[in-house]
């Protein structure tokens, strides 16, 4: 009955597969939710899911995953057999392709027949997979071996016979097991759903149309790339650093990623090349493996930015096609990206972030400009408390931060690198945990000034009802974001403690186990987003509104953006000629504007000479401010 | 009083389905809408059907009514003049949302933050503060109340939201907000958040709340209007207004909480749906609702139709319950195109009903997926018992033209589409399905709206399904679901407690309380306090969860019973749900209690038809077939064919209004209410 066109590929065909294919990446992605046990995975939605093709190539073009590499790597053309479950979590044995040994990889050969045409594979954050403290995260971690259990590419089913053995090593290896096993089997229910809608392509239109699809899709999204995005990037060489600021063992320093990117009418090469040496503590992201694919298509979803509209950006699917224009370079052994088997891996994602905001920094020298500036997404704060089993409590939340202002808009509040991650409602929080929710909102003069301002952090602010324990788990603490173009940098993440007298006690970024007594107010703001563009040249009536909302002050109204407001009434009133004439003094004494704004402390370190860079070369943040960057569009207000 | 009515009103057409309640005559009829004032339309068709069961209107006892207005408000952003007013600290409430960005890994870059429906300006922070057992920590500070009202009352704003924290716990403070608000500013419309939904969560409990009172203007001014044209005398029909989930209300109680109107037009096709499915003994159905722009489907199980609490309307979340509807932007008037880089798509964009299809010679210029139909001899040359005649020509010199750029004929590019537009159809299918863990092959489909038939074969065939239905007079069953509607209205209330320390007596308690407000509000839609049905239910989770499921208890359990069948039966439903369970591992947590109170009221018969013989086609005229080309095909006129009519496919079955294909390989046969039920033969 199915089947009519066997064989051939045609457009219908071609338009069939490719939207069964982005809706099995939704159905996959929904069976992982619906079926998985850990927090991190259900609620907190990280996982990442993806087909592939038989020869292991990105089929899936909603997010990054991990690779097939390692199947082919550690087993052979005759030991890949319908029925096999392929498992790894080994940051050094995955080809790059697993960044800390919390994140359990499933992988399933998918065939039609004897003949193998793909794969489908489920990565997802587990709560627990041993180690040295509950969780698998150590802030403190010297090595890979307190992080957890490692396990190097295995078959977890052998023609769909369970290796028991090797699945009752990994349950007892967590402090979860219940949750681990439960996570396992919904990864792999999962990905065999994924492999059950490319079997039923395979059956309706044939396995060489199908074949012959996957070609399609992903020269698609190559020539996607070629046709709209890469034409906008002038050729030429360009240079960026930025840094992780505390590796959790050492005393807080900068610790430099360092990008060279290589334009060419063809391609884009990515560079390591001069970047630190390897931290002590867990900072480091081992991806010099099968060419970087892993580092390369985790990348180049940053070009989507540079697309006519955020619409269009949407729609681009990156898929293994974007290897077809990304290459990628590493230094010798021993650095942050390169770092020696057995070193500590688990704070990754702190550079995994910096490796997109050194990308679109050398893209803006490339692009005059049209790239969003810095944000950081990713952080997380606690408290726990009690001391029996029945009293203890873990009060944890992964926080957003203020997005990047860009050509095209203000940058987002509050929002998180992760798809429909979510925060917790200040009347759940209540309910369940000692504490009582003061303030819920956006942090005024968080968002770094600009034509578009970035978006603005959280201030939270929480009475703690019961002495607790506090963490804090976040990078940005010292170091800003930056802005990009003219644009100012945004605010830092900041905690600290007011008790019931008053006293205000500090906590940095990196910290575990802080007391807090009960009455205190736990505060936390966290990153605002870089700001785009000339804050001189922003509306003087979107600052006036800015004022009106809470977002930004009027001293900084004043201070940043020359716009003097009143407070008069209910709402501030904008003083137009005292504007102009406060801007136009502000031109006149000032400096040209700098195209990369990184705040205080990084100029301090730079005044003493802190900052360094490779002999060839020059100070990557001298950049000329484009005074008129490419489309920038007037939002309605 | 013997003619109860129905009226449907669409995008289009305002469909009407009238039974005299003493002949068991079934009248269906259709009349334009009148979008700019839907009453107009609605007399209308109240008085066309009066007229065709040569009754007067006084005869008429009953009017179900089905209406788009709160759909509509919401989907044209009508958002000018609405107003929030939250607890102090929470100003940002609704700009923060839930910190989430939609779709791929670090979209967060580009994606800018949609407009909330009230601009920060327009919300105001009241001082006063509750905990989340209901003490008062705070008291309201009415003269801040009194400020803040007053300069949004300044600045123009006609709707007023109220969500305080902990407002579901204790609604004093919003109460008072209420009172003073209608002390002072009389004109102004409210919804306070204790009211609408009850439940913790506060940014979904605010959104919830500023839907409901950003509707309320246009569905009061509506409702009055309606009500006011179809009683003379204030004698006339009880009003009832289908609320989204499922149930039926009068036109007064529908005004005050409008947010529960926001489906009532797909919702009342869904319970059609499920009737017909019953009387042609199914139980387990997916709906396919084919209009012109996008098709609605759902699941029904157990002939249950399955609803939600976790809606998106326009993005914005919407908490109270509904049917479990999802959409799919490919209809019969979706547009076929080419992008930028040689790929065929279909849709989103549709032609609509203005212009329409090429072949209905309106000035539509890109060709639909309604055009294909026409190309392949899927639909026949006019369309309405020949009212409309198509152009079967310019339909197929558009193909044609689409072909040429494929190297594809004109009715091989035609097939193309149509084979696209039902893999799209299969795309939403899946997304309703897979949340469930449910495999759509084990359910039969029943497919309806104007083009549900030409399509539900070959949606079928992708996803392994072997039975279709489609119902008698499939354009008009959302008209005939509000007939098979019942008087209802559900009740909430968040009790956060833990089974290992929670009080049975405690919860109980709350139970029964929601249930007497349950009994005494339907009681006042005319249901006599015994025939009220009430039946419990709870949500509940395990202790670290972070999202709730919900757990039923059968009629008639209560006091200690009923909570301990709570805490067992969770377990069963998790495993149902999710695949696992933790029963004796893991603590139970309660969130909400529910109760949903009943009133039934009268089930029309659906009239068995005559007895048939071998169906007799009525004529043939080529149709063309995806890989097997151009075949003369039988077609059969649906009215000729009686009960226990049988035919195989090939076969195009036509009717009055919608056209249903049966591919080779399928049989039809016809039930004794006049349902067709299509079968793969294996």
């Amino acid at each position: 009955m199915s089947g009519r066109t066997a064989g051939q590929l045609g457009p219908v065909e071609l338009e069939v597969i490719l939207g069964t294919v982005r809706s099995a990446e939704l159905e996959i992605e929904a069976a992982v939710e619906r079926t998985s046990r850990s927090p991190m995975i259900r609620d907190q939605h990280d996982y990442r899911v993806a087909l592939f093709d038989a020869r292991g190539r990105k089929l899936t073009g909603r997010s990054y995953s991990a690779l097939v590499e390692p199947v082919f790597e550690y087993f052979g053309d005759d030991e890949i057999d319908p029925g096999d479950v392929f498992f790894w979590n080994d940051p050094y044995n995955s080809s790059g392709g697993i960044g800390h040994v919390p994140d359990l990889c499933t992988t399933i050969p998918i065939f039609h027949g004897e003949r193998l045409i793909g794969f489908s594979q489920v990565f997802g954050h587990h709560d627990d997979v041993g180690g040295s403290v509950p969780g698998s995260l150590p802030v403190h971690a010297t090595d890979m071996w307190a992080e957890g259990l490692v396990v190097p590419p295995i078959k977890l089913y052998e023609r769909g016979v369970v290796n028991s053995a090797a699945f009752k090593i990994i349950e007892r290896n967590s402090r979860l097991p219940e949750h681990l096993k439960g996570d396992i089997d919904a990864e792999i229910g999962a990905a065999r759903l994924g492999s059950k809608r490319v079997c039923e392509l395979a059956e309706r239109y044939g396995a060489d149309a199908l074949e012959a699809a996957f070609d399609a899709i992903i020269d698609n999204c190559a020539a996607t790339l070629r046709r709209e995005l890469l034409p906008k990037i002038a050729d030429g060489v360009y240079h960026w650093q930025d840094y992780i600021e505390n590796d959790g063992v050492d005393e807080p320093r900068l610790h430099a990623l360092r990008l060279t990117m290589t334009k060419t009418p063809e391609k884009i090469i990515l560079d390591f090349t001069g970047t630190d040496p390897e931290a002590k503590g867990p900072i480091n992201w081992p991806i010099d493996y099968a060419d970087g694919k892993f580092a390369r298509k985790w990348m180049a979803p940053v070009l989507r930015s540079l697309a006519d509209t955020p619409e269009r950006a949407a729609e681009i699917d990156m898929n293994e096609g974007v290897l077809d224009v990304i290459e990628m370079k590493f230094p010798e052994k021993g650095t942050l990206v390169t770092p020696n088997f057995g070193k500590p891996t688990g704070m990754r994602f702190f550079i995994l972030l910096r490796s997109l905001g050194v990308f679109a920094a050398c893209l803006s020298k490339a692009t005059g400009g049209r790239m969003p500036a810095d944000h950081e997404t990713i952080r997380i704060w606690g408290l726990h408390g009690g001391t029996t089993g029945s009293d203890f409590f873990l009060f944890r939340e992964v926080l957003g931060g203020g997005g990047p202002g860009r050509p095209w808009a203000d940058g987002s509040d509050v929002v998180h690198v992760v798809p429909n991650s979510r925060n917790l409602p200040a009347e759940f929080s209540e309910t369940r945990y000692p504490v009582l929710i003061e303030k819920l909102a956006l942090a005024t003069d968080s968002c770094g000034a600009g034509l578009r301002r970035g978006g603005c952090g959280y201030d939270k602010q929480v009475r703690v009802l019961d002495d607790s324990m506090l963490l804090s788990n976040a990078d940005r603490a010292l170091l800003n974001t930056y802005g990009v173009n003219g644009g100012l940098h945004g605010a830092t993440y900041g905690i600290n403690v007011v008790d019931d007298q008053g006293a205000e006690l500090p906590v940095a970024g990196m910290a575990d186990n802080i007391p807090v007594t009960a009455g205190s107010v736990v505060h936390i703001v966290t990153t605002g987003g870089g700001g785009w563009g000339d804050p001189l040249e922003r509306e003087a009536e979107w600052v006036r509104y800015d004022v009106e909302c809470g977002l930004v002050s009027v001293e900084a109204a004043a201070a940043e953006y020359g716009v003097v407001v009143t407070n008069e009434g209910d709402a501030p009133v904008l003083d137009d000629s005292a504007t102009n004439a406060l801007r136009t003094k502000m031109r006149g004494q000032r400096d040209t504007p700098q195209f990369f704004d990184r705040g205080p402390y990084f100029e301090d370190i730079k005044r003493s000479n802190g900052v360094t860079w490779p002999d060839d070369w020059q100070d990557p943040d001298d950049h000329v401010v484009s005074a008129k960057a490419g489309g920038v569009h007037k939002a309605a207000s | 009083m013997s003619l109860r009515v129905a009226i449907d009103t669409g995008g289009t057409f305002t469909d009407v389905v009238a039974i005299d309640d003493v002949s068991g005559a079934h009248y269906a009829i259709k009349t334009p809408s009148t979008p700019s004032d839907p009453s107009i339309g609605l007399v209308e068709g109240l008085n066309k059907a009066t007229k065709a069961a040569k009754l007067k209107s006084s005869d008429v006892g009953q009017l179900l009514h089905g209406s788009t207005v709160a759909t509509n408000a919401v989907l044209e952003h009508k958002f000018d003049g609405l107003g929030l007013l939250v607890t102090e600290g929470f100003r940002h409430i609704i700009e923060i949302a839930r910190q989430s960005v939609p779709d791929g890994y670090g979209n967060s870059f580009f994606w800018v933050k949609p407009k909330r429906l009230v601009p920060l300006h327009l919300v105001r922070e009241v001082p006063g503060r509750m905990t989340f057992k209901g003490e008062e920590i705070t008291p309201l500070d009415e003269d801040a109340v009194v400020k803040a009202v007053g300069a949004l009352n300044d600045k123009g704003v006609r709707c007023v939201g109220v969500c305080l924290m902990h407002g579901y716990a204790n609604d004093a403070h919003e109460r008072r907000v209420g009172e003073i608000i209608a002390e002072h500013f009389p004109d102004l419309f409210v919804s306070l958040s204790s009211v609408v939904l009850p439940e913790y969560r506060e940014y979904e409990r605010a959104m919830t709340t500023l839907i409901d009172v950003m509707v309320k203007p246009y569905c009061q001014t509506y409702l009055q209007r309606a009500a006011a044209k179809v009683s003379s005398n204030g004698k006339g029909p009880s009003l009832l207004i289908m609320q989204s989930n499922g149930g039926v209300v009068s036109d007064q109680t529908a005004a005050e909480r409008p947010v529960t109107m926001l489906l009532s037009g797909p919702a009342a096709g869904v319970l059609g749906a499920a009737h017909m499915a019953q009387l042609a003994g199914y139980e387990d159905i997916l709906t396919l609702d084919v209009g012109g722009t996008s098709t609605d489907v759902s699941l029904i199980e157990k002939l249950t139709p399955h609803v939600t609490s976790h809606s998106l309307v326009e993005n914005y979340p919407v908490k109270t319950p509904m049917l479990d509807i999802a959409t799919v932007g490919t209809g019969g008037g979706s547009l076929a195109w080419v992008d930028d880089y040689g790929g065929l798509k279909v849709g989103p964009q549709s032609g609509g009903a203005d212009p329409g299809p090429i072949c209905y010679g309106r000035g539509g210029r890109q060709p639909a997926v309604t055009d294909a139909a026409v190309v392949l001899g899927r639909l026949p040359g006019a369309l309405v018992g020949g009212e409309i005649v198509l152009d079967v020509d310019a339909a197929r010199a558009a193909y044609q033209a689409l072909g040429s750029r494929f190297d594809m004929s004109a009715e091989e590019a035609a097939a193309g589409v149509f084979e696209i537009a039902a893999a799209n159809q299969v795309h939403g299918i899946r997304q309703v399905t897979v949340h469930r863990g449910r495999d759509p092959a084990n359910y039969a489909l029943i497919a309806f709206g104007g083009a549900g038939g030409m399509f539900a074969a070959d949606v079928a065939d992708f996803l392994d399904i072997a039975i279709v239905i489609s119902p008698p007079d499939p354009g008009n069953l959302s008209a005939f679901g509000l007939h098979v509607s019942d008087i209802k209205r559900d009740y909430i209330r968040t009790l956060v407690r833990q089974r290992s320390v929670a009080d049975t007596n405690e919860i109980d308690a709350a139970w029964r309380d929601i249930e007497d407000r349950g009994r005494d509000e339907i009681a006042a839609e005319g249901v006599a306090p015994d025939k009220v049905i009430l039946t419990r239910s709870g949500d509940l989770r395990y202790v670290g969860e972070g999202h709730e499921i919900e757990v039923s208890v059968p009629p008639g359990t209560v006091g200690d019973d009923a909570v301990e069948f709570l805490w067992k039966d969770f377990h069963r439903v998790h495993h149902d749900t999710f695949g696992f369970q933790y029963e004796g591992e893991q603590d139970v947590e309660l969130v909400n209690l529910r109760v949903q109170a009943l009133g039934s009221i009268h089930r029309p018969k659906v009239a068995e038809i005559e007895k048939g013989t071998d169906a007799i086609p009525t004529g043939q005229r080529p149709v063309y077939w995806r890989g097997d080309g151009w075949s003369d095909c039988p077609i059969y006129n649906r009215p000729d064919l009686g009960a226990g009519s049988t035919l195989v496919g090939p076969a195009v079955v036509e009717e009055y209004g919608s056209t249903v294909v049966v591919p080779a390989g399928w049989s039809l046969t016809v039930d004794a209410f006049g349902n067709l039920i299509l079968e793969k033969r294996s």
